[in-house]
């Protein structure tokens, strides 16, 4: 009798001494590929004329994209233009107000609870501020996925969890609390969190801000060896072009609640359009105004009568 | 359903909240069967609410008895009735004092822990991550915290009320001068365990821990993720399950009668 275990845990209990049998190999997509067949689809993330309002404010307007497998996809686009939002209609904690978001060929919004909870399993999720449980210590954070999912013996979920924190570098920082990391360790601390289910897709929140020089190259060589070595699906949203230049296959630049440009991260600052050129440019005025929208200034100041 | 930061207008705001917190009551009562597996968790939460408030219910509850016999003691010498003063110290304490005051030293002491730690947790995005770990943040945070809160109240109260009494006994017998024998054998003649220790002690501290928690956690669980909504949501566990003690404690006194 094998007991369905995610891949991680059948590789460290093969390595264990003696070797732990009675576990298979169950990643998320194995399981669910007998009763509901992959589709044989290069998009792993396709959104089809997404549309949210959130109060008088539209955040996407008919939106569509794709977010290739195995690939780094940056998420680029000004303050306030519904990057992080996006991510949130990928991993069904928005509803969008018209279109759809297909993970893996399922519509995110028609899922069960059940059911999205069994797609969140194989999605890793970066969040901006890490978002580790503050009572815990790094090990249980990274352990908590696995308590909460398995019952795999103690000896078994100790190897996953040090085999995960040594691929993030911080095997040594296992006993730490949250508040005695700094914000490049603790953000390494939550990828190890993320990974722990050896998840088809990662979406990153901003991950380099507010990270010095070293933990920004610690956590961008993080996300490509996960890429290279893993094949996992990588969404980056994130502003620092520099960084994403180094990390991502692609880049889509959103803006006005619409993708405006798309392309190899190395050429598409130079595609010329306004949107790129304020973009990447650093402009303080364009198609992103640098006004917020207001009424007429001299009617504020009291210049001039209200029409 | 977020809380709304500045109250726009105290009666609405008011009975929005109310019935927000009607609406969460369900979903934390569905939670329950999900939450048994988080079985150690609603145990520590039990410790952290109930066994950390000890000190304060004892403290609170020796002092409550020591001045409820002091002042009976001379009010019952007018009529020349201070042999009853055991008996009346303990009816007050287990009909009226001992839950009530149990209810709104817990409002105080566990209640603002419980919606300060759930909102910070909402401000910092821990529940969110529970949510994309595939975790049920009701199930693992909230149920566990409002069962506690249901437990560890009547556990409160009969310690808050064992307190009182002695503390009436130290000063109406020790200090005083009331007979010992007088002062238990009125005190047991007089009380009855059904209608006054049972009705109070269980049945109402049942009601204000059931009533406490569903405020504490609903206002945790629903705060704005800032750190003006969690200042606000903790000061509004504290005034609405006060108000909500009171009330609920002469709705349910009136049905005792």
């Amino acid at each position: 009798m094998h007991r369905m275990v995610p891949c991680a845990a059948v590789h460290v209990a093969m390595l264990a001494d003696p070797p732990l049998v009675g576990y298979r190999c169950s990643p998320m997509s194995e399981t669910l590929s007998r009763t509901d067949p992959m589709p044989a689809d290069d998009a792993l993330v396709r959104v089809r004329g997404l549309t949210t309002r959130l109060g008088d404010r539209v955040v996407f307007d008919g939106l569509d994209l794709e977010i290739p497998r195995g690939k780094v996809t940056a998420i680029m686009g000004p303050s306030g233009t519904g990057k992080t939002t996006l991510l949130k209609h990928i991993t069904g904690q928005m509803q969008a107000d018209a279109g759809e978001v297909l993970v893996d060929g399922r519509d995110v919004a028609r899922l069960s609870r059940e059911g999205l909870f069994t797609l969140r399993e194989r999605i890793g999720y970066l969040f901006q501020n890490s978002a580790l449980l503050t009572d815990f210590d790094v090990y249980e954070n990274v352990a908590f996925p696995l308590r909460q999912h398995t019952r795999l013996p103690e000896e078994l979920i100790r190897n996953i969890v040090l085999t995960k924190l040594q691929a993030v570098g911080l095997r040594g920082a296992a006993r730490l609390m949250p508040s005695e990391l700094s914000g490049g360790m603790a953000r390494r601390v939550a990828l190890a969190r993320a990974i722990v289910f050896d998840p088809m897709l990662i979406l990153y929140d901003e991950p380099f801000v507010g990270l010095d020089p070293i933990a920004l190259n610690q956590v961008l060589k993080l996300i490509s060896t996960l890429n290279q070595t893993l094949g996992i699906t990588s969404v980056l949203v994130a502003h620092e072009l520099a960084a994403i230049q180094r990390v991502a296959d692609r880049v889509i630049l959103i803006a006005n609640g619409k993708v405006v440009a798309s392309g190899d991260p190395q050429h598409i600052a130079q595609d010329g359009s306004p949107w790129t050129r304020q973009f990447f440019g650093g402009e303080a005025d364009g198609p992103v105004p640098f006004h917020y929208p207001a009424d007429d200034y001299a009617v504020d100041l009291g210049l001039k009568e209200p029409a | 359903m977020n809380a709304r930061v500045k109250p726009r207008n105290i009666l609405v705001d008011g009975l929005a909240q109310i019935g927000e917190a009607g609406l969460f009551l369900p979903t934390l009562l569905a939670a329950v069967p999900r939450s048994l597996r988080y079985f150690r968790e609603t145990v520590r939460q039990i410790w952290f609410v109930g066994a950390m408030s000890l000190i304060i219910i004892m403290t609170s509850g020796l002092f409550v008895g020591m001045v409820l016999a002091l002042q009976l003691y001379h009010v019952l010498a007018i009529f020349g009735g201070t042999a009853s003063t055991g008996t009346v110290v303990a009816l007050a304490v287990y009909r009226e004092l001992g839950p009530v005051v149990t209810a709104l030293l817990f409002a105080g002491r566990a209640g603002t822990s419980i919606t300060a730690e759930i909102g910070l947790m909402r401000a910092t995005d821990q529940l969110s991550a529970m949510e994309m770990m595939a975790v049920d943040p009701v199930a693992y945070v909230a149920t566990p915290r409002f069962l506690a809160g249901v437990v560890a109240m009547p556990l409160l109260c009969c310690v808050f009320s064992a307190m009182a009494i002695l503390g009436g006994h130290l000063v109406g017998v020790t200090w005083l001068g009331i007979d010992n024998g007088t002062f238990w054998s009125n005190m047991t003649s007089n009380v009855h365990v059904w209608k006054d220790v049972i009705d109070g002690v269980v049945w109402k501290s049942l009601a204000f821990g059931a009533v406490v928690s569903l405020i504490s956690v609903h206002q945790g669980y629903t705060t704005p993720p800032t750190s003006e909504g969690v200042a606000y949501a903790t000061t509004r566990t504290v005034v609405a399950s006060s108000i909500a003690i009171l009330a609920l404690d002469f709705v349910l006194t009136a049905f005792m009668m």
